[in-house]
């Protein structure tokens, strides 16, 4: 059974067991599950069918897979099925189910296992061409009127041009630093506005996670999503 | 002193009173007061102490440089200490008292040391503290005398998080001339962030008036531009505190830090005006003339009913003007110059017309108390004119106009040159860093229409500079007419009193005598005498010291040069330092299953990791024990997901390998493992790790917690340096990983996978792929706690089944799980060393007794070329193991003979000499004894016995003991099932 990283922290909080904040951070008593009055939406993305793979040959092997791959590094691509491609270096992809689609997503990543764990060969070759990169990232949603004053204090790097100016299947690939933490950031538009999707080290779930509805807090009430907690 | 009737342009809201209490009396003033102009207005002129000599001092900047007038201000929610009062709202029902007094403001005791003066020389302190003896009593009296202000530990909580902010073009000071800059480079397309540390934006345009509203006017229109420019962001009461690398700028607001990230920077921050330097300039009633300025046109309050002006620039004849215009009796204009000078004469001829008498030459010698401490008098000698000679003034306040300081301190941090300009008497920029531009009285320009103007060209070369609009060339700066600072106002006087720095309470003697003393550097004598150094960090007295420096030495002041301007250039609320920080923890994803079980939490580089796992009724010690017993005699599982955990990809992937370890990699077969140690270039142990090959082209291995970032980094670095096309991948915080220890181990992995665990088909230090407990895993048979052992690396979102399907069937054989604490011992039994705890930054791989992991006939590996030339010398250091001969304690004996163990770090001893320390020790419960390891001189290895110094410097003798002190053949991890 696949787990959030963030499972733990659901289980736990208070939006779970349906009572009022207690011993938590002061802004859990802004948390919401609704989107009334709220001026952010964060949302755990982190069971979203995903892999990464690298290497040279990467770019042609999702290309013939079927994929949409963006031609330059540091850029993202979204196809009709909603499957995302972001191409986070050279030679280096993310792909991810962001709007179902997750059945091509497993089976893609099946077929890059099984072509990567081919024993065939005596001893394996293990084919360096294109290998999996395993991302078992924390992924989070970002959206609502707030995103830009979170991001403010949060992160170095200047989101609002993307903010104003993003698209739905296209975009930036950011790859920067918030709380302190390693983040990859895609921003792409919806019909409900903005929304910024967030890849972190899921190592850091509980801190950054934490920290963020902190911040969050003092701007005003968050709806956390909880997507899904548990995937078998 | 008495509030005007209504000003135009004045900032207080007179619609509504505020009251409050100062120095036990109840006064009032209008919202929007300051502290510093409410008293005024309520006839109060002392508004603080002085630090050094508690002399009375009153308003000297009203520009929130006023150190002497720091309040302690009790309110609602906690005390405030250095509250200050010049630039601060007064709130409603404030209890304000000043700061550095005892007794009060106006009976303060210790008053008594400025009759104390003599006795206070120049570096006293350094002088106080030269000698040991009385260096304690002294710093008691210090302690008691001295301290600004009164923290309130019962404060309520602010919160004051920091943020970033964004812009093409950051200026930096609202008066006219930025003003101007920020409509020109919006008007070209840039966005422009404007920022000010008044409450409102204007600067001088609004209080040097000369008498009239023409220059306010123009000043309105500029702020009404900007204003209603939608690509300006106009920030007031917001400072620039420091300029950083690459354009950054750390901006002060009321409740917050900003970081702002500019891409062009331009300085408009104008100039401080300085005080002239004789006896009883620091007088209350005595205040630079843009102070009374302020103060009457910003809060309506005239600060005297007779003033003089002391002057030496057309500044001080506007402000002359300026007093007039509202009722101010003035005595005389008293300029320092021989005439007038060419954009004064017609002031001077207005002043004159109006029945003021002008003094040429003057000479100020003494300003002179009254009864209550305030300016009554001035005495003067005037050496030009029709009437010379000495005179005295009767008058109830004395503002100086001579000169300026430009506010340069920021691009002096963003590295500008600068040059001394004879024609304004003070430095300029003299050439700037890429994207950084500076305007108006930082250029040495002081008329309002040629600020305006170098200002709307620095913001269109600025905002061009980024592609907006057309590129501009930067207009050359046209010296002014009329020079606007004195070269030298400083007039001695034999009974001394003629303050240069208000801060520090430094006379003009104290720094000659510092020269004299050799301190005679810029540098130095701030140091030295401290100028400078106080709140207000220089900004009426480095210039004036410079000047003090340059006569001393007799020599030019552009050959002395400023002192350093570092960050902060203002004082910074620590409230705003402290703001919300960011300290990044990391957590394997078994942490709540450990916080179940009852671990007591450790850090470990940026994670946090079980000590080891409490019990009730059991002590630390002996709760670590028994995880230790559970290893050794059944089974335990210990989360090691902190491990780094890196791949290597490609054709050159053993290669790489080969030359980042000193193990060999090339031979190692598909499916197994070798142990590596890193060198750095030195010969110098960084890392060490496991390293298993997956395939003819891929490994996966292991770094240290505390290093994996590091190596990851270094890794790529080098496979660019060397230019070998291998892969990398970091999968630390992607998988997780636990070590199953022990004789059971392998029955327990058992019950969760397929794979063939037989030795044959899985032998000691192989590496296998796969399921267990229906998870995609690496498993890892190796031994660092010297048992049977499975390392099970999986993916971090599968992690928690595993480790909960390996404890439910290791239930049967009572798994423990352990923490750190007991995987210590565990290796420490088994000799294994630890990185960074056995060795230290300087500890080469021949002094830690490995020969075995370091092959020297490979062609390359880092530290090889070091290792071969420390081959051929004598070791500094060798690692050694010792016992302690006292068999049989158990961690719940004897505190005494507890105490009498050593501690890692203890010191070895040979004779009275160092000759190494402890770097590992404790208890083991297997071998009923303390074990430990040392590094130590060689000579002292060799002996059968070390002497170690434990706590309270007492020696304890230690037995020397060959590693490992447990299976020292390894037969317990390499051999199949165990009966």
């Amino acid at each position: 059974m696949r787990l959030s990283p963030l499972e733990p922290w659901f289980r736990q909080s208070p939006l779970a067991a349906m009572r009022p904040a207690t011993g938590c951070p002061p802004s859990a008593s802004l948390l919401a599950t609704d989107d009334e009055g709220a001026v952010l939406r964060l949302e755990d993305l982190s069971l979203r069918s995903r892999f990464g793979c690298k290497g040279p040959g990467a770019e042609t092997w999702l290309a013939t897979a079927g994929y949409r791959v963006p031609p330059e590094p540091n850029s993202a691509a979204i196809d009709v099925d909603g499957v995302l491609v972001a191409r986070i270096a050279t030679a280096e992809f993310l792909v991810e189910a962001t709007d179902g689609a997750s059945g091509r997503v497993e089976s893609t990543l099946r077929r890059l296992n099984e072509r990567y764990a081919n024993l065939d060969d005596d001893p394996p070759a293990r084919p360096s061409d294109v290998y999996p990169v395993a991302r078992q990232d924390l992924v989070i949603g970002i959206e609502g009127a707030a995103t830009n004053a979170l991001l403010r204090q949060t992160c170095s790097f200047d989101f609002a041009p993307l903010l104003q100016r993003c698209e739905p299947e296209a975009g930036s690939i950011i790859l920067t630093s918030m709380l302190g933490v390693s983040v990859a950031a895609f921003v792409r538009r919806t019909d409900r506005g903005p929304v910024m999707t967030l890849w972190v080290d899921p190592s850091f779930a509980h801190y950054f996670w934490t920290t963020l509805l902190e911040v969050g807090g003092d701007l005003g009430r968050i709806n956390i999503n909880e997507s899904r907690r548990a995937l078998e | 002193l008495s509030r005007l009737p209504h000003v135009k342009g004045e900032r207080i809201d007179r619609s509504t009173t505020v009251e409050f209490t100062f120095e036990g009396k109840r006064l009032q003033g209008y919202r929007d007061d300051t502290v510093s102009s409410a008293l005024a207005a309520s006839g109060r002129r002392i508004l603080g102490r002085s630090f050094k000599y508690h002399r009375p001092r009153g308003l000297l900047s009203a520009a929130g440089h006023d150190v002497n007038a720091l309040m302690q201000v009790r309110r609602e929610g906690g005390s405030i200490p250095n509250v200050r009062a010049d630039v601060v709202a007064v709130g409603a029902n404030w209890d304000i008292n000043a700061v550095n007094t005892r007794g009060g403001l106006a009976r303060d005791q210790l008053a008594i040391f400025n009759r104390l003066a003599p006795f206070l020389p120049v570096g006293f302190y350094y002088k106080a503290f030269h000698g040991k003896r009385w260096f304690p009593r002294w710093e008691r009296m210090f302690r008691t005398l001295t301290g600004l202000g009164e923290v309130d530990l019962r404060a309520a909580h602010r919160s004051t998080p920091k943020r970033y902010d964004f812009c093409d073009v950051l200026v930096i000071g609202a008066g006219p001339a930025g003003l101007a800059a920020a409509l020109a480079a919006a008007e070209q397309g840039a966005s422009v962030l404007l920022v000010d540390e008044n409450p409102s934006a204007g600067g001088s345009g609004l209080y040097a008036r000369g008498g009239v509203t023409q220059l306010a006017d123009q000043t309105e229109a500029l702020i009404a531009a900007a204003v209603g420019t939608p690509r300006i962001r106009l920030l007031t009461n917001t400072y620039a505190a420091g300029y950083y690398a690459d354009h950054w700028v750390s901006l002060v607001a009321p409740e917050y830090l900003v970081k702002v990230r500019a891409r062009s920077v331009i300085v408009a921050q104008g100039a401080y005006e300085q005080p002239a330097v004789f006896r009883g300039n620091d007088l209350p009633g005595v205040m630079l003339a843009s102070a009374a300025q302020r103060m009457l046109y910003h809060y309506a309050v005239a600060t005297a009913k007779r003033v003089a002006v002391l002057t030496s620039n057309a500044e001080g004849y506007a402000a002359a003007l300026d007093a007039l215009a509202h009722g101010v009796e003035l005595a005389a204009v008293l300029d320092l110059r021989l005439e007038a000078g060419v954009d004064s004469i017609a002031t001077a001829k207005a002043l004159v017309s109006k029945g003021v008498f002008i003094h040429y030459g003057v000479k100020p010698i003494e300003a002179v108390a009254g009864a209550g401490g305030e300016v009554a008098g001035l005495v003067f000698e005037s050496t030009a004119g029709v009437e010379r000679g000495r005179r005295t003034l009767d008058l109830d306040g004395l503002w100086m106009s001579v000169g300026f300081a430009p506010a340069n301190a920021l691009l002096h941090q963003a590295s500008a040159r600068m040059s001394y300009q004879r024609a304004s008497e003070q430095f300029v920029p003299q050439t700037l860093p890429a994207g950084v531009f500076a305007c108006g009285k930082v250029n040495g320009i002081y008329s309002f229409a040629e600020r305006v103007a170098d200002g709307r060209n620095a913001g269109a070369c600025a905002a061009g500079q980024l592609g907006y609009g057309i590129e501009r060339v930067r207009r050359a700066v046209i010296p002014p007419r009329e020079c606007p600072t004195h070269p030298y106002p400083v007039f001695p006087h034999p009974l001394g009193k003629e303050f240069v720095d208000f801060d520090e309470d430094l006379q003009l003697k104290d720094l000659q005598n510092a020269c004299q003393e050799g301190f005679d550097s810029s540098e130095l004598l701030k140091r030295f005498s401290t100028v400078g150094m106080g709140p207000s960090q220089g900004k009426h007295s480095n210039m004036n010291a410079l000047r003090i420096l340059a006569t001393v030495r007799g020599e030019p002041i552009e050959s002395l040069g400023p002192t350093t301007a570092r960050p902060m250039f203002h004082p910074v609320p620590l409230s705003h330092l402290a703001g919300r920080g960011f300290t990044p923890e990391r957590r394997t994803p078994l942490d709540s299953h450990h916080e179940a079980l009852g671990a007591v939490w450790m850090p470990a580089s940026n994670w946090r990791r079980p000590e080891y796992y409490a019990i009730a009724g059991k002590s630390r010690e002996s709760a670590i024990a028994d995880e230790v017993r559970a290893v050794r005699t059944r089974v335990g599982i210990i989360d090691v997901g902190t491990l780094g955990k890196i791949e290597v990809h490609g054709p050159h992937a053993a290669q790489f390998l080969e030359r980042l370890y000193t193990a060999r990699f090339a031979n190692l077969k598909v499916g197994m493992t070798r142990y590596g140690l890193m060198l750095d270039e030195a010969g110098v142990v960084v890392d060490d790790g496991v390293i298993g090959r997956l395939g003819q082209q891929s490994f996966y291995f292991t770094t240290t917690t505390g290093n994996s970032a590091t190596v990851f980094r270094e890794f790529g670095r080098l496979a660019t340096w060397w230019g070998l096309p291998v892969g990398l991948v970091n999968l630390t915080g992607h998988y997780a990983a636990f070590n199953l220890a022990g004789t059971a181990s392998r029955a327990v992995l058992r019950e969760h996978t397929e794979l063939d665990l037989a030795d044959g088909a899985f032998p000691y230090l192989g590496i296998r792929e796969a399921q267990v407990a229906g998870a995609s895993c690496r498993i890892m048979r190796v031994g660092f706690v010297g048992e049977l052992g499975y390392e099970i690396h999986v993916p971090y979102q599968h992690a928690a089944d595993v480790w909960r399907a390996l404890l439910a069937s290791g239930a049967r054989f009572q798994i423990q799980p352990f923490g750190v604490e007991a995987q210590r011992m565990l290796r420490l039994e088994k000799g294994h060393i630890i990185v960074g705890q056995d060795t230290d930054g300087i500890t080469n791989a021949l002094e830690i007794g490995m020969p075995w992991a370091i092959k020297m006939d490979k062609p390359f590996f880092i530290g090889q070329r070091s290792l071969r030339i420390l081959e051929k010398q004598p070791r500094r250091q060798t690692l050694v193991g010792f016992t302690l001969p006292s068999p049989g304690l158990t961690p719940g004996e004897s505190s005494a003979q507890g105490q009498r163990r050593p501690k890692e770090c203890h010191l070895v001893l040979d004779g009275k000499q160092i000759a190494g320390r402890v770097t590992s020790v404790g208890w083991s419960p297997t071998l009923g004894r303390c074990i430990g390891l040392g590094l130590v001189a060689p000579q002292v290895a060799q002996r059968k016995h070390l002497r170690v110094r434990i706590d309270r410097g007492e020696e304890i003798e230690v037995e020397v003991a060959q590693p490992p002190f447990y299976d020292a053949h390894g037969e317990r991890q390499r051999v199949g099932d165990l009966p």
